[in-house]
């Protein structure tokens, strides 16, 4: 008998080096490690703020542009280029009176020095005059972009930036 | 013997989850090009998976409407160049593709700019579209583009490698083969090299 509950330890234990191999393998092919770029625009905060229902309130909306990378401004410099555009989608309990960008930073690119461009860069802010009816509503709102680097450009994107608004 | 089987259960859902992870990264790289360095060993190449194969088949519709196919092009050198009016690297490098093309048109050189101007537009976005045509209409006049522009080069992105950076070429030589490919703005010597390989001169 005791020799059994022995090769059955014995048993649990090589099977439990086995799994715990695996379980290494997996994690460490697990997405994190998956070379699909990341966002070029990052939202950064606010995750939650607290406003007066029905009252139009400025809230200011933290962006972080990633490392090499620009993005048009809100009045990009020619009409070709894509304007960064901050909106709020109908019916999320809370609208979008007006918003505030800042100004673009005024850059040439290397293989173009003749064109400047208006652009961000790094961390920008947005200041959104929203309005929210009372209550808590977890708001999907949305940046528009088009990012490039020195060379090359990204196609536009839409990203959701994620806002906890209660409206008391 | 449950916890056995439990672990046994256990380690063959994360076998399977493994595998799949796996095929999922495989087919994400699939058409995807890498940068190595030059033969000089100073500066990045880029290598398209494409290179030395068929260039894929395709017809799109021209900026008047007609269809266009790739295979109409069949014994003549051919770069395939993917841009959008909102790519300031395309914008710059335009009038070197048209100054080229003038130059080695007489030998057989044709150039196909495909706009991939609707990369975030939905099928059904009617007024989207429209606006992202009349928009390539508009830099093809002002940048005096001669050779024929492609639109909706979004719906063959994926058989060109995805496209995730503009601008892009495709060197095509007479035979339908794809002899070189560019990513990013380049230079217009880089650009007549390619040329000149397609036309295997």
């Amino acid at each position: 008998m005791t020799r059994l509950k022995k090769r059955i330890q014995l048993a649990i234990i090589a099977v439990l080096a086995w799994v715990t191999a695996a379980h290494a393998q997996f994690i460490s092919n697990s997405p994190h490690d998956s070379p699909i770029k990341a966002e070029a625009v990052q939202y950064l905060f606010p995750e939650q703020v607290s406003v007066p229902a029905g009252k139009p309130t400025p809230v200011t909306l933290h962006f972080r542009v990633a490392q090499g990378l620009h993005i048009n401004s809100h009045t990009p410099s020619d009409e070709f280029l894509i304007a960064t555009d901050f909106s709020i989608p109908d019916g999320m309990g809370v609208r979008l009176g007006t918003a505030t960008y800042p100004d673009g930073k005024i850059i040439s690119l290397a293989f173009d020095p003749s064109t400047r461009l208006s652009v961000y860069t790094g961390e920008f802010d947005i200041e959104a005059r929203i309005i929210a009816t009372p209550g808590n509503h977890l708001v999907q709102a949305k940046l528009h972009y088009q990012a490039c680097d020195q060379n090359e450009c990204l196609p536009p994107k839409t990203i959701n930036v994620p806002i906890d608004v209660i409206g008391k | 013997m449950v916890f056995i089987l439990a672990v046994f259960a256990w380690a063959g859902w994360a076998n399977w989850e493994y595998r799949r992870q796996a095929v999922e990264r495989l087919l994400a790289h699939a058409g995807q090009g890498e940068l190595v360095p030059a033969p000089a060993g100073d500066t990045m190449t880029y290598v398209s998976p494409l290179d030395g194969k068929p260039a894929p088949a395709f017809a799109l519709e021209n900026l008047s409407g007609s269809k266009v196919s790739l295979a109409s092009y069949k014994g003549k050198a051919v770069m395939i160049n993917f841009w959008a009016t909102w790519c300031g690297p395309c914008k710059v490098e335009t009038p070197w593709i048209v100054e080229l093309r003038g130059k080695y048109a007489g030998q057989g050189f044709e150039v196909l700019g495909v706009d991939t101007e609707g990369d975030d537009l939905e099928p059904g976005d009617k007024a989207g579209w429209a606006k992202a045509q009349a928009a390539a209409n508009k830099f093809a006049s002002e940048e005096k583009i001669p050779y024929p522009v492609l639109l909706d080069g979004d719906s063959i992105s994926r058989e060109y490698g995805g496209l995730d950076d503009l601008p892009a070429s495709f060197f095509v030589d007479k035979s339908g083969k794809v002899v070189s490919a560019s990513v990013g703005l380049t230079s217009e010597s880089d650009i007549e090299g390619n040329i000149k390989k397609a036309l295997n001169d």
